[in-house]
């Protein structure tokens, strides 16, 4: 296996966007190529959680490719529910880790500010198990059981979980690229509206447009890609035993870190996806950057804040940065190039070991990427 | 009336899932058949109060471990006074299942077993079933 580098990074501003998704995927996509210094790139990786039904489009890899100009690149697509942009991510390097490709264009993208919040929520559900959904179960419903589950194990933990919203609004009010760069109080999350008891709106990511574009390359560039992990879990959550952890996350760091030649101890930051406030709590133990139990004072003691030990999300997380699922996966992987690559004016970190964490449906399918810098 | 529910169990991992599954999530095997009775404890409950099409709000689900291992979705008239570990029964309606208290069925089950006045027995079986229709009502028609 050849070392794969990143030589271009790009993204749109993460929002309510009135452009097709084809678009807001060409601007990612010519703002990663434009950084690498590529006009055409060999393939392309295209990563779209559900365009059929957002939009009422298929094929959308050759869509995607011939909107932006590429109609002769060799292009597919990708899809892991809401990680699908980081398992493009794995796509991608596979081929130019293999020597298939001398480069590949990765770019991830999600559009569905223009339909109305429950429709949203029925489609972003068909990713759970039928019969948990036949009950009713929504994502909100799911993360509300874990969250009742991961309450009754911590004391503080309703401040806990609260600040992980705080902390990340405020990161967000620093990227200009945000969804939500607004500030919110703890005791403007923990009064915000019941969603799912014990989980409240400002405990929730929100719906969001945008694209996330990554170049990868054979050359050497100033950012390697160290690993790259997948784990896997059950559809149905009740098939599970513990709910207060994902053994698709320790799956996927386990692999990731092995493929690195290093353990969490070296990770400078860190995107963890924090669709709901408590999976970045529970996320930070699953992926050993913070020892089980630990999480939430980690987080009210400001360890993971931006002038903290372990910044974890300085972009805002899916939380304020805005979580268009299929962009999701890629835009952390941008930030931690910028981060990297100090192009993230306003917040920029002195880090030298990147990682993002990706969720696919309820823990599911997720993925962890570990990015060096060679600087 | 306590039911019984159809669950299937794993020959290799010993893992019991409700409803019952051709094959074991973890594992490619035949599953195989194993009735689990209606009782068990409460690992976490919510209340959605933005329901999905074909649902009203506030809808309350439930997961229970079931005697005999299984984790099983179900629903409930409310969670006032559940908590995690709470000791309830399954009961279908119409094929969905509901959980409920086993404190508020013990007593109901208490009420017949007693001997007393036919009229008070007969009134506590009623405010059981206009219960246990309420229930029903929580969940729209789909």
């Amino acid at each position: 296996m050849g070392d794969v580098f990143v030589a271009g990074a790009g993204m749109t501003r993460i929002g309510r966007r009135a452009e097709s998704l084809p678009s807001l995927m060409a601007e990612a996509s010519h703002a990663a190529l434009a950084v690498a210094g590529l006009e055409t790139p060999e393939a392309i990786v295209v990563a779209a959680m559900n365009p059929e039904e957002f939009l009422g489009d298929g094929n959308f890899a050759s869509n995607v490719a011939t909107h932006m100009g590429f109609a002769d690149v060799p292009t597919i697509r990708i899809e892991t529910a809401t990680s699908s942009g980081a398992a493009a991510l794995y796509a991608g390097f596979a081929q130019v880790a293999a020597r298939l490709r001398r480069n590949v264009l990765v770019v991830g993208g999600e559009k569905m500010t223009h339909l109305s919040t429950p429709r949203v929520s029925e489609l972003i559900g068909r990713s759970i198990d039928p019969y948990e959904r036949s009950y009713g179960a929504t994502m909100p419903a799911l993360a509300g059981l874990i969250t009742r589950a991961l309450l009754a194990r911590h004391a503080d933990g309703a401040r806990e979980i609260a600040q992980v919203a705080v902390k990340n609004h405020a990161n967000a009010v620093r990227n200009p690229y945000a969804h939500f760069p607004t500030a919110v109080t703890l005791d403007e999350v923990m009064a915000s509206r019941m969603v799912a008891d014990p989980l409240r709106l400002l405990h929730c990511c929100p719906i969001s447009d945008g694209a996330a574009a990554v170049v990868l390359t054979a050359e050497t560039t100033a950012v390697r890609v160290a690993g790259i992990g997948q784990g896997t879990d059950t559809l149905a959550v009740r098939h599970r035993r513990d709910l207060t952890s994902f053994r698709a996350t320790q799956a996927a760091a386990r692999a990731a870190f092995a493929m690195a030649g290093f353990g969490p101890a070296r990770v400078d930051f860190a995107e963890i996806h924090d669709a709901f406030a408590p999976f970045e709590l529970i996320s930070l133990e699953d992926t050993g950057l913070v020892p089980p139990g630990k999480a939430g004072r980690a987080t009210l003691d400001g360890e993971t804040a931006l002038d903290g030990r372990l910044p974890i999300n300085p972009s805002g997380g899916l939380k304020a940065r805005g979580h268009p699922l299929a962009a999701t996966g890629l835009a952390q992987i941008v930030e931690c190039v910028w981060q990297l690559t100090g192009r993230a004016e306003g917040r920029q970190l002195d880090g030298r070991i990147a990682l993002a964490h990706s969720i696919g449906g309820l823990a599911t399918n997720n993925w962890i990427s570990i990015l060096e810098s060679r600087g | 009336m306590k039911e019984t529910i159809d669950g299937s169990r794993c020959p290799r991992c010993a893992l019991v899932v409700a409803p019952p599954e051709a094959y074991c999530p973890r594992h490619p095997v035949a599953m195989t058949p194993a009735a689990l009775p209606g009782v068990g404890e409460i690992v976490s409950f919510t209340t959605l109060h933005a329901a999905p099409e074909g649902f009203r709000s506030p809808l309350h689900i439930a997961l229970v471990e079931l005697q005999g291992g299984a984790r099983f979705v179900c629903h409930g008239s409310e969670t006032r006074g559940v908590k995690i570990g709470s000791r309830v029964a399954i009961e279908a309606i119409d094929h969905i299942y509901y959980f409920s208290t086993l404190g508020a069925l013990d007593r109901a089950r208490l009420f017949w077993r007693r001997t007393g006045h036919a009229s008070e027995r007969v009134n506590a079986i009623t405010r059981s079933v206009v219960k246990r229709m309420w229930k029903g009502k929580s969940r729209a028609e789909s």
